[in-house]
């Protein structure tokens, strides 16, 4: 690589296709060494954007530049020495061999009475060795695998040696293996040699894995700017892509992944439509189920008292849900349990997991017994529970008077779903419709307390 | 060339395909001799071309001791005047074919291109016979014959150029719209040569094309003719092998598709036009010579382009030879003995790329 390393910048860039607007004054820059991913859902603009770049749409307003340089004012062949572009697809219908088709990429360095020189197939060599292609180079372009394809694809952009990679959906049609690798040597490409990587992709856990930045387009404008930790949220994703989805944090890297909550009958009610809170008394994973399901149903839920760590409480912190969290390994402290016992006290009803006990959570049923009468409880036993009380009888003891003093007792997810409902539906008679045939009918019976 | 063409096969098969084509060309010359409407010995043939080309200097008599005068007089009309100039003409109108149909090919992406399946050839012989019509340059026709038919074509050229940059064109719909434009133009040409001021002119010599009375001074300009496009033509190999990657692709690698495309276009009327002021409309060779070419060379346009040039020309001349063959009287139109090879050769195309065609935006 002999340029110097340059930014691309565009800038207010609007572009269109024969008078329908589809890019709306796009401003954002990409720096040397920089993986940006372009998302956004269908028809966001995003192939938009890499042709504008390429001058393949005329601009109707803004520019892009290069160091500071506007393109519009650069030759065609002169942009193809910057610009390294991957289309969608490609219509070739000859069965040319892989070397000549890797060389086309070296047309913007051969000039129009010249043939390809030492130094063009040279640079045809390193672009095969850097995607790894392991099919030899006299092998027909038609006679490839999908994945190899993609690979010879890369290499004649790499061949080109241009300093912007322009990568339109360059995993499309690649399998989970094929994405990651292609990606990785991108990123690892990017990096060494202070290339810029603007890749448009629809997938945004590869996006988040992979990129070092994230632009967001919809309907045309940029909607979101910024470093994959902070930029991805569950509320981007509600309004571009109209899906609900929950951030989760890779351990490893701790850079975030979604989970898609599959469409269905499911939520059944926006969050903002529930009244009162749902406590959850849980710890060392077995609240995970209830957690999951009744924040998938759209309830109100806050989490206590557990460990730091403990995957109750890092499955609340992916939910968004409200904990009181304990050092790891500590017994529940003063101040834990004072908060503990507040949060129960702005609850509407509690949900007691299935959670084993020990000396060190016993205190969590304690204070549970300390408010019995004040609200529903009800206590998640599903079948074939293992032995939980590691307190010599105590802990046995205490969910015995519970159950004595009137918790209800649930076997299964379904049935804490409708507990659940009953409860918030006591003070708001007037729901919104659609919501299951139980609360069609009359006003539910007394929830069983006391 | 360092061996990193396209789909090139082994050298020395290339070679052999080559010299295989080169002895085509001799044979072929020999054998219109051999069938023609008068028998003539290839030592004959050999004998009296040696002697016209050399200006006398080479073997005493036109014909060789043999012969006696009187016939051989006859002869050296034959062959030098008649059979010669009218090879030369079919090889020279079927190289340009050739070479029009490998750039359409090219051009469209479109392995069933072809000048005349697209109607540029008709629309070069309507050109042509504007001529006829209004009587304007009958003096000069060598020269306002072929301009008329490049008018006629290039309008051609640029309806299909259209129809071809339309989003929803795909091979069928380029296919059809020649086929439509054919009709429109055939029936046009049919009016303009029935009802012209001078009366019916040879109908069937420009419908189906003929070198019947070819003459030196066509064989002539055709020759420069080819030349020029041929030059031109050379500067495209590349270009065109880019475009088969679409013409974005080809742009983003720093090639100015549209100039491209425009200029190949202009260069296929020109050939076409060209062959057609001589010949009239002969069909199927623009479609045929450059899959030949293909096959026997791979698919680096550098290459195909003159070899379909040089295809184009065995396949017109041996057209030629089997027209003395089916008609010894030498009044078959050159055209027919093309469409008994090139019709089933369209359908076999036709069927054995369907399954790849039809991926929208050809041009």
């Amino acid at each position: 690589m002999t340029r110097p390393a340059a930014c691309l910048e565009f800038d207010q860039v609007s572009a269109g296709y024969e008078g329908r607007p589809a890019l709306h004054r796009v401003s954002f820059r990409a720096n040397p060494g920089e993986v940006v991913a372009l998302t956004g859902p269908n028809g966001s603009g995003k192939t938009t954007l890499l042709r504008a770049a390429l001058g393949l749409l005329p601009l109707t307003g803004g520019r892009v530049t290069i160091g500071g340089q506007p393109t519009d004012r650069f030759s065609i062949r002169e942009r193809a020495r910057w610009f390294g572009w991957m289309p969608q697809s490609e219509p070739l219908r000859e069965n040319i061999r892989v070397r000549q088709y890797v060389l086309y990429g070296r047309h913007p360095w051969i000039g129009p009475w010249e043939s390809e020189g030492p130094e063009d197939l040279r640079a045809v060599d390193r672009a095969l060795a850097a995607v790894d292609l392991s099919v030899g180079p006299d092998r027909g372009i038609l006679e490839l695998s999908g994945g190899e394809r993609q690979r010879a694809l890369m290499a004649r952009v790499l061949a080109s040696e241009a300093p912007f990679l322009l990568l339109d959906e360059p995993t499309a049609h690649l399998d989970i293996g094929h994405q990651i690798d292609l990606l990785e040597r991108v990123r690892s490409l990017c990096h060494r040699e202070e290339m810029v990587a603007l890749v448009a992709l629809h997938d945004l856990n590869l996006a988040a894995r992979f990129a070092d930045r994230i632009v967001t387009l919809h309907r045309g404008r940029l909607v979101a700017d910024g470093p994959v930790a902070t930029i991805l949220s569950a509320e981007l994703l509600r309004e571009v892509w109209g899906i609900v989805a929950e951030l989760r944090h890779d351990p490893r890297s701790g850079l975030p992944y979604l989970l898609p909550t599959l469409p269905g009958p499911k939520p059944r009610a926006a969050a903002s439509e529930i009244e009162g809170v749902i406590h959850i008394v849980g710890g060392g994973g077995a609240a995970q189920p209830l957690l999951q399901r009744l924040h998938d149903e759209g309830f109100l839920l806050s989490l206590g008292a557990v460990h730091l760590f403990d995957s109750d409480s890092e499955r609340a912190r992916d939910l968004g849900i409200p904990a009181v969290v304990e050092t790891p390994f500590a017994p529940l402290g003063d101040s834990v349990r004072e908060r503990h016992r507040e949060l129960i006290a702005g609850a509407r009803a509690v949900l007691v997991a299935p959670f084993a006990v020990g000396p060190g959570n016993l205190a969590n049923l304690e204070d549970l017994i300390g408010t019995v009468g004040e609200r529903p409880i009800a206590l998640y036993e599903p079948v074939g529970l293992p032995p939980r009380d590691f307190t010599g009888g105590q802990a046995d003891r205490m969910i015995q008077d519970l159950r004595h003093r009137g918790a209800a007792s649930l076997a299964t997810l379904d049935e804490v779903v409708g507990w659940a409902e009953r409860i918030v539906s006591l003070r708001g008679p007037d729901r919104a419709p659609g919501r299951s045939v139980r609360e069609a009918g009359p006003s539910p019976e007394p929830i069983p307390d006391h | 060339m360092p061996p990193t063409g396209p789909g090139v096969r082994s050298r020395w098969r290339s070679l052999a395909y080559g010299a295989l084509l080169a002895g085509g060309f001799v044979g072929l010359f020999l054998l219109a001799g051999l069938i023609g409407p008068v028998a003539i010995a290839p030592l004959t043939v050999f004998h009296i071309l040696g002697y016209e080309i050399s200006g006398g200097l080479i073997g005493g008599s036109p014909c060789g001791g043999s012969v006696e005068p009187a016939r051989c007089a006859t002869l050296v009309l034959i062959v030098w005047e008649s059979v010669v100039p009218e090879i030369l003409l079919a090889f020279l109108a079927g190289a340009l074919l050739g070479v029009s149909g490998g750039l359409l090919q090219g051009v469209f992406r479109n392995p069933l291109a072809d000048p005349y399946l697209l109607g540029i050839s008709t629309g070069a012989a309507i050109g042509a016979s504007i001529l006829f019509v209004f009587g304007v340059g009958l003096a000069q026709a060598n020269l306002t014959l072929p301009l008329l038919a490049f008018v006629g074509a290039l309008l051609t050229g640029l309806v299909i150029l259209l129809a071809a940059r339309s989003p929803r064109s795909s091979i069928e719909t380029l296919l059809l719209t020649g086929v439509a434009l054919n009709a429109f133009l055939s029936g046009g040409l049919v009016f303009t040569l029935l009802y012209n001021p001078i009366g019916n002119l040879q109908l069937n010599f420009w419908l189906l094309g003929g070198v019947f009375g070819a003459t030196w001074s066509q064989v002539g300009l055709l020759f420069g003719g080819l030349l020029v496009v041929g030059a031109l033509v050379a500067l495209h190999g590349r270009a065109l092998n880019l475009l088969q990657l679409g013409s974005d692709v080809a742009q983003s690698l720093g090639l100015d598709s549209r100039r491209v495309v425009m200029r190949s276009i202009l260069l296929a009327s020109v050939a076409t036009a060209l062959a057609v002021a001589f010949t009239g409309v002969i069909g199927f060779v623009g479609l045929i010579a450059p899959h030949i070419a293909r096959r026997l060379f791979g698919y680096d346009y550098r290459r195909v382009l003159p070899l379909s040039a040089l295809v184009g020309a065995i396949l017109l001349g041996g057209a030629f030879d089997l027209s003395f063959a089916i008609l010894p009287s030498n009044e078959l139109p050159i055209g027919v003995p093309m469409a008994f090879l090139g019709g089933p050769f369209f359908v076999y195309v036709l069927y054995r790329f369907r399954s790849t065609a039809g991926s929208g935006g050809i041009a």
